[in-house]
């Protein structure tokens, strides 16, 4: 299997939902807690497996407004992994999710350093690397409803501007729509093969003018009463 | 929550997986679900009410998570709503009742605990005395709850018409434009067909009160394929995936509809018939310039409108069904008076050169061929991809239809029209829009929600006092059709202590808190006793001018006594508001409590289905607050309210539980319109069910009735529909419901206001030219009321406020996850206009308006209307107080834009000071704000003003430098030491 | 990049050490008579050691959680930080075999030559691993390219080519054919460097526009959806003004190479010959301090593109 997420850029209007809904998961999930620090305070920062930036593309008035969610793109060619010296980073054989054991990083940032996307944040706290963990704990716990074993970030967006699947299988709903909307990687020049796509937002759409070609009216006398009854 | 848990580590096999996603073998047991429960609520992160489910693990809440099943959110939930644990975990929580200390001055924060008991004795005392001499001397308002029905209901029993929820400084121009043109609205009165709808015009929403259905509305248009069109000067949010944007000039939505209309017309693309048969079109107005009775509907003598029948060719009772009645034309009536049918006036009107887009375009800054293209596409969609819905449904006459004719266009609008001076006018243009293109209720249109449709408009009228010790004939809140309705004395002075239905705000539906404090304090039109304030921020984002009402709360008289003698604050934590009180009263958090959500009050129905839902409790409450819903029911025991007390004088309701359970608003109905009858056999009207509230929290706490197939379209004239209304009781008659775009009403108080009214008029000179211009029966477009005594020149920008998707007004800046998104905002103002300018992205500025100055920083964007300047809404906090340390980002970076707008019109006229409102239904003009800008001298850097720190509260928590919250210990994930030693690189073996 | 004071002490000291170690060993075999003698081999094989030592525990202070630390050796199949922690700790019982076979005189002339050009060989590697731990990242344009590591190992090399000079200084007059193949050392790494600060000067590397798949108009940020700084931010955001950055390069080219090879060149004579050193040691360990600082303070990574930079 080969996991992974596709992030529609198309619907996502920004509103923070899987940011916190990965927040509220994981504080409490195989990797947590994701410590906060100066929470009341000035400044306050803590770890997050997913941020949603904005960015506008174009000029005024043609300017056009992009809310850009980012996560673990759990790369095919993960050099977040390979360069992991204590081996606490690895890619799954099983599915492709790319984890960080807790018990064996030894907080150096060098996968952080290796990241292109900005997936990996290091818990100053507890001094080990996290990531979002593709809520392994969820997708594979049995004990969970079978509609409900997804990650959190996928099952709230209100927008639905998230899917998860397995990319390995053709007629996924991850493959079948990276497919159709053609799905596109960031940075591909890194030749990291992020799994996770993006879909760009859809063309245009163009309507019809209804123009009455017979029709200019100028004042009320104009018009002709219709019989129609009420 | 500091609690730091170790963390328990397996290892993990390699696994063997086929097709699909099937589960690895040897995975460890992640949580231990036995020590857990799930439990159902209804959200109250924010107003949407949105259905949640809730993991709980020892009594703290391991994961929120959407209702798959509830009708509002379908599962899914926004920022706020998976924000919920860090609301329970606010430092920011009142704990206790609290009294100001003795000696202490008010807004000091200086406070000590009270028990309940001492608390309420006091208050109840306090309250009888006021209910037995002059019971307006209590005035109860509430800010951003949603029980108005049991608010209302109090005050009413009460017998104070000083009541009113917020909806007055929120959207009653949304609200009541709606209901006084086509007995429905956007907001929660209905929804886009979100299903079917081709072409979609959003106009001024930023987020709206319909939080996730919106956004699950605008994915589906957009993988259907249909047109979604903006209409906002700021391009964030919705705005961002918007097909096309229209960046207009803010105040100006009134014109750029209109002018569609104008297009519409002029190219004769009007829905004939449905305008012909729905609406007041064909009622014949009476023209009689300058005279008495002129713009009033032409009536027989059983006071019904009369219309030209063509085939008669006399004039009938537009009321009948099968007449043909003539939608164009000027007739003469018997006694010589030249009447008009009220779409000859509209026509007229609207063709006029001033509505042409070339004209339209200097006002609001769209181009004149985009306002004519718009309105060409939404005719296109309407008239030639209409679609057809086969169901065989009644009209209202009896006669049978097979299918519903649908016109796929469908708009939504909130407080980027609302929130304007002109604000109600401008929505009823876009209702008017929305008629002639036929969309109204009908597939693929704008769908109502139950309990809407309503008559327009819907009978209530509002209550006027009576004698001291005696309920309210009705609730205080309702709709006036003549001046007649107002609340006003003999000499045409206000009774209310908002002036709501006075002359200065005539169809306050909603009254007019932002103007409660000033008034008060003024004692204009009255000095009170009591003030409480349920759940609003009244000394800070929910007030204008928001330092001038810290003072005015403050004042004192010669004798140094308050001139607002008591206040109450029921709110569940340490906000701005807090400070002021007198006694606190502290509320429990949504997640602690029994609620309801009404088809009495503002429900959350779906077009297709008649909702409601409770709240109840998913963890237990660990301090000293109780439920306000709670306390208001002991409270109407206390004071032996009479629909409270037995004929003993025994309380008839042993608390709210009870109270919601078994009282009857009429026979039949009550607050929770699901599982009724003895039995709970029965839907909307039945005998209450002592197991009514059982059910509902078996029933995951929500209630739906989906209506039938024929019963969900053209409501207003659907025979099956209307009658099943009118016995669950959402509407009074079965008669059809006619869309007014002509509105007699209004021209009833434009009348008085040029003195040719039957009925009481106003005396003051500026009454009596509001009311005469403003009052139009027409939807018009005027400038916005500040506009128009500020020099555009001298104060050249436009500034408004937009909430953000991830926080709730002022109450999340406590949430410790949503304000690391969110604890500052900037000014933002176009990047062009700024070099202009030379204002450098992210320097200080100052914004002056008439009414003050405040010092921010400015951020530079694209997406801004060139004139206009925005920022997020209440973000601004004052140090001290939401459990926030003093330093914190919101205190001394983050700031409010209110300081700079006015709750009186900044026009500098001697006289008597108006409200800065929409002069018909008092809307606070939140976004009429002029201001100019420009930037700080050197080393001038930080926010100003700001205001002193607040004491913490006694008992309350310092706020912690570490969170690390957690339900249980984590169980980590390993990899073994031999795939470490042999694998070679990430990729899987292929 | 954020430059850690703990990552420029290690790049610089074990440099230094290992330069100074392969010197050692390179001239001890490839002079018949070694100036120093073993009682200065041993010093100047010991001061390399102390070197590297310092470095290493120095790089300890970066970690976050150095309880894990030993685990850092395990994946020397793909990790150049598991491969320089592997040839570092290793090159201990190297450096070991060597100081024995100087100390004890144990083998003969074979034997030396082996074990020194290994010990030099193997302090080199190191020295080029350290490198490519950087130039293996394609996120930092400015580190994923060979002179990367080739800067490490002469910088290396000509800070432990002086330190080597001093130590000589002690006992012996001065050598002029050292002298001048250190001045030689100190221009071509003059030159690499020189010849970097160029290369990494012309734009490349990905924009803004591929890190959003938005190629075809100007992307800007509008927000980056957090308060205040981030992790992210902090590691990576670090940035320094622009004019402030080419002061740097000129002190790097003043105080690494100008001085050093200036005093080299002209001060032999003139001062006393371990004044003279002492002043291109110090000089030299300045210099380099900075250029480390500025190699990590130049580095834009590329997740900077998603905090709004154009380019990196
Ligand atoms: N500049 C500007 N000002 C505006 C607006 C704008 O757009 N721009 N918008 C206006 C609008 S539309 C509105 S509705 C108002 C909103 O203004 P408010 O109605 O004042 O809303 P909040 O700021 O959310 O404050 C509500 C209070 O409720 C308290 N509270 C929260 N939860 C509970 C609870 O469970 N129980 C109790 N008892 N109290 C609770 C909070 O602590 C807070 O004190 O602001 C208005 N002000
Ligand atoms: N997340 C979140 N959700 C909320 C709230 C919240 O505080 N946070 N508050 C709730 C409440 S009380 C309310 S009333 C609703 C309000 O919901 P909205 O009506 O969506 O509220 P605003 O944020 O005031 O949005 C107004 C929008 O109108 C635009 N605008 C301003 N002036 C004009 C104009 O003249 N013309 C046009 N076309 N657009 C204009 C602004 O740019 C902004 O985008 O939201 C509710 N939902
Ligand atoms: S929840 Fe969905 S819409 Fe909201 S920010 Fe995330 S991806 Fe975008
Ligand atoms: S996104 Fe970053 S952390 Fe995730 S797999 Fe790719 S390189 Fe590694
Ligand atoms: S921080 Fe941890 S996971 Fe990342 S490279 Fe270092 S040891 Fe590996
Ligand atoms: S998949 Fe899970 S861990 Fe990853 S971003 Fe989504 S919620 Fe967070
Ligand atoms: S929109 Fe969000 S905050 Fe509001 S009720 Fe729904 S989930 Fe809760
Ligand atoms: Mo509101």
């Amino acid at each position: 299997m080969k996991l992974g997420l596709v992030i529609d850029l198309d619907t996502c209007v920004g509103c923070n939902a899987c940011a916190v809904a990965c927040k509220q998961w994981n504080t409490s999930g195989t990797t947590g807690p994701l410590t906060d620090f100066e929470p009341y305070g000035k400044d306050p920062t803590g770890v997050w497996f997913n941020r949603i930036r904005n960015y506008e593309v174009g000029d005024y008035p043609n300017s056009k407004t992009v809310h850009f969610p980012m996560s673990c793109m759990h790369c095919d060619d993960a050099a977040c992994v390979t360069v992991c010296p204590t081996g606490a980073s690895y890619k799954r054989e099983e599915d492709g999710i790319v984890l960080v054991d807790q018990d064996k990083c030894m907080g150096c940032n060098y996968c952080a350093w290796a990241c292109p996307y900005g997936a990996r944040e290091l818990d100053r706290e507890d001094g080990v690397m996290k990531k979002c963990t593709l809520c392994v704990d969820r997708i594979y716990d049995e004990n969970l409803p079978e509609d409900e074993r997804k990650p959190a970030c996928v099952m709230t967006c209100p927008s639905h501007a998230r899917y998860f699947g397995d990319f390995d299988d053709p007629n996924s709903e991850v493959s079948i729509i990276s497919r159709e909307r053609n799905g596109e990687q960031l940075m591909p020049e890194l030749g990291y093969e992020p799994v996770n796509k993006y879909l760009r937002p859809r063309e245009k759409k163009n309507v019809d003018t209804y123009v009455n070609e017979t029709n200019s009216i100028k004042a009320v006398k104009d018009w002709v009463n219709r019989l129609v009854a009420r | 929550m500091d609690q730091a848990f170790k963390r328990k580590s397996y290892s993990l096999k390699s696994s063997i997986t086929t097709k699909g996603i099937s589960v690895p073998e040897n995975l460890p047991q992640f949580e231990d679900h036995s020590k857990q429960e799930t439990k159902f609520t209804t959200c109250y992160m924010c107003a949407c009410r949105c259905g949640i489910k809730v993991t709980v693990e020892d009594n703290l809440v391991r994961f929120i998570q959407g209702n798959k099943n509830h009708p509002i959110n379908k599962g899914v939930l926004c920022a706020k709503g998976n924000a919920g644990i860090m609301k329970q975990n606010s430092p920011g929580k009142l704990i206790q009742p609290l009294m100001r200390k003795k000696g202490s001055e008010r807004g000091e924060g200086d406070f000590e605990p009270v028990s309940w008991d001492a608390a309420l004795d006091y208050l109840t005392k306090r309250l009888d005395n006021i209910r037995k001499t002059d019971p307006k001397k209590l005035a109860f308002f509430t800010g951003r709850d949603q029980m108005q029905a049991l608010t209302g209901f109090w005050a009413q029993q009460f017998g104070t018409i000083n009541w009113a929820a917020h909806g007055g400084f929120c959207s009653v121009n949304m609200a009541a434009a709606g209901l006084y043109t086509t007995g429905q609205s956007f907001w929660e009165f209905g929804d886009p067909d979100w299903d079917r709808t081709k072409y979609f015009l959003m106009w001024g929403v930023a987020e709206d009160h319909s939080s996730n259905p919106i956004k699950i509305g605008l994915e589906k248009l957009k993988r259907r394929g249909a047109k979604f069109v903006s209409i906002n000067p700021v391009r964030t949010g919705y705005q961002a995936i918007a097909d096309e944007w229209i960046p207009i000039k803010p105040g100006t939505d009134g014109m750029l509809a209109l002018s569609m209309v104008h297009v519409l017309l002029k190219n004769d693309l009007f829905d004939y018939e449905y305008v012909l048969q729905y609406t007041n079109a064909t009622q014949l107005v009476v023209h009689t310039p300058q005279e008495m009775g002129d713009g009033l509907i032409y009536r027989n003598e059983e006071g019904q409108p009369l219309a030209w029948d063509l085939e008669k060719e006399a004039f009938v009772d537009a009321t009948l069904a099968e007449i043909k009645p003539a939608l164009f034309g000027e007739y003469q009536t018997p006694e010589g008076k030249t009447v008009k049918t009220s779409f000859t006036l509209l026509a007229e009107r609207y063709l006029g050169d001033e509505y042409a887009p070339e004209n339209a375009t200097k006002i609001c800054g769209v181009p004149a061929d985009m306002i004519e293209r718009l309105a060409l596409e939404m005719a296109h969609v309407a008239f030639e991809e209409s679609i057809e819905i086969k169901t065989e449904w009644t009209d209202w006459a009896g006669r049978k239809h097979d299918s519903f004719i649908g016109r796929p266009v469908s708009m939504h609008a909130m407080r980027g029209v609302s929130a304007h001076s002109n604000g109600f006018q401008a929505c009823r243009a876009i209702h008017l829009l929305q008629v002639l293109l036929g969309s109204v209720d009908v597939p693929g249109g704008h769908l109502a929600k139950p309990p809407y449709p309503k008559h327009v408009c819907p009978p209530i009228k509002p209550a006027k006092p009576k004698a001291p010790g005696e309920p309210l004939d009705g609730p205080p809140l309702g709709f006036p059709t003549c001046p007649e309705d107002l609340v006003i004395d003999d000499d045409g002075n206000p009774l209310r202590i908002d002036k709501a239905y006075s002359w200065e705000a005539p169809i306050a539906n909603h009254g007019l808190m932002h103007m409660v404090i000033t008034n008060a304090v003024n004692g204009d039109p009255y000095p009170i006793d009591t003030l409480i304030f349920f759940m609003a921020n009244m000394s800070w984002n929910s007030s204008m001018n928001t330092g001038k009402i810290r003072d005015l709360l403050r004042e004192k008289d010669d004798k140094g006594e308050y001139k607002l003698p008591f206040l109450v604050v029921a709110d569940a934590f340490h906000s701005e508001m807090v400070a002021f009180a007198d006694l606190v009263l502290p509320d429990t958090t949504y997640l602690e409590r029994f609620d309801t959500i009404s088809m009495l009050d503002r429900p959350i129905s779906e077009p297709d289905g008649v909702c409601d839902a409770i709240r109840a409790p998913v963890v237990e409450i660990t301090s000293d607050v109780r439920p306000w819903q709670e306390v208001m029911v002991e409270l109407a025991s206390r004071l032996k309210f009479p629909a409270f007390t037995n004929e003993d004088g025994s309380a008839k309701y042993k608390g709210y539980k009870d109270f919601i359970v078994n009282y009857e608003k009429t026979p039949g109905i009550g607050f929770l319109a699901g599982w009724r009858g003895k039995d709970g056999e029965k839907s909307l009207r039945g005998e209450p069910n002592p197991k009514q509230w059982e059910k509902y929290v078996e029933n995951e706490c929500f209630f739906e009735y989906k209506l039938a197939k024929h019963e969900r379209f053209y409501r207003f004239a659907n025979k099956d529909y209307l009658e099943f209304a009118k016995n669950a009781g959402f509407v009074a008659s079965t008669k059809p419901i006619t869309m007014e775009l002509y509105s007699e009403t209004l021209q009833k108080f434009r009348l008085a206001g040029l003195g040719l009214y039957g009925g009481p008029q106003p005396k003051d000179e500026r009454d009596q030219y509001r009311t005469a211009r403003f009052f139009d029966p027409l939807p018009e477009f005027y400038i916005p009321l500040e506009q128009r005594c500020t020099s555009i020149e001298e104060y050249p920008f436009h500034a408004i406020t937009q909430r953000p998707m991830m926080m709730y007004h002022s109450w999340d800046s406590q949430n410790a996850w949503l304000r690391q998104i969110l604890a500052q905002n900037y000014m933002y103002m176009n990047r062009q206009k700024a070099i202009e300018m030379g204002i450098e992205d992210l320097s200080w500025i100052w914004i002056e308006s008439k009414t003050g100055r405040i010092r921010v920083q400015v951020k530079l964007m694209e997406g801004v209307e060139t004139s206009t300047i925005w920022t997020w809404n209440a973000i601004g906090k004052q140090r001290g107080t939401w459990g926030l340390d003093a330093d914190a980002n919101e205190s001394n970076q983050g700031f409010l834009l209110n300081h700079l707008i006015n709750e009186h019109l900044p026009c500098g006229d001697t006289g008597r000071p108006i409200t800065n409102s929409d002069p018909i239904t008092g809307q606070a003009a939140w976004y009429d704000l002029q201001v100019k800008i420009y930037p700080a001298k050197k080393g001038e850097v930080g926010v100003w003003p700001s205001f002193e720190t607040i004491k913490p509260l006694p008992g309350s928590e310092r706020s912690k430098e570490k969170l690390r919250y957690q339900t249980h210990e984590a169980v980590g994930l390993n990899r073994s030491l031999k795939d470490i030693l042999t694998r070679g690189d990430t990729k899987r073996d292929k | 990049m954020h430059p850690a004071l703990s990552v420029i002490f290690f790049t610089v000291t074990s440099g230094a050490g290992y330069g100074l170690f392969a010197i050692t060993c390179l001239y001890n075999s490839i002079s018949q008579s070694h100036p120093l003698g073993d009682e200065g081999v041993l010093l100047s094989c010991a001061i390399a050691l102390g070197l590297i030592t310092f470095g290493l525990i120095s790089s300890t202070f970066h970690l976050a959680n150095p309880k894990n630390a030993w685990r850092a050796f395990s994946r020397v199949r793909t990790s150049w930080l598991a491969r320089e922690g592997l040839l570092a700790i290793l090159f201990y019982p190297i450096a070991a075999l060597y100081m024995v076979t100087i100390w004890k005189g144990i083998g003969g002339y074979n034997w030396l030559a082996v074990i020194s050009m290994l010990s030099a060989l193997w302090a080199i590697t190191t020295i080029f691993s350290t490198g490519m731990i950087y130039a293996c990242l394609k996120t930092i344009r400015q580190w994923h390219n060979a002179l990367t590591p080739i800067n490490y190992i002469l910088l290396g090399a000509m800070l432990g080519g002086l330190i080597f000079l001093f130590i000589v200084s002690m006992y012996e007059p001065v050598i002029t054919g050292l002298v001048v193949t250190s001045t030689y050392l100190i221009i071509i790494a003059a030159i690499a460097k020189i010849v970097y600060f160029f290369w990494i000067g012309t734009p490349a590397g990905p924009t803004i526009n591929t890190a959003t798949s938005f190629t075809r108009s100007m992307v800007r940020l509008l927000d980056v959806g957090h308060t205040a700084g981030t992790f992210l931010t902090e590691e990576f955001g670090y940035q320094v003004a622009r004019a402030r950055l080419i002061a740097l390069r000129w002190l790097v080219l003043l105080f690494a190479f100008a001085i050093p090879a200036l005093v080299l060149w002209v001060g032999v004579g003139l001062m006393p010959i371990s004044v003279v050193f002492a002043i291109a040691v110090i000089s030299g360990f300045i210099g380099v301090m900075i250029e480390r600082w500025l190699f990590f303070a130049e580095a834009r990574h590329v997740v900077n593109l998603y905090h709004g930079t154009q380019q990196c």
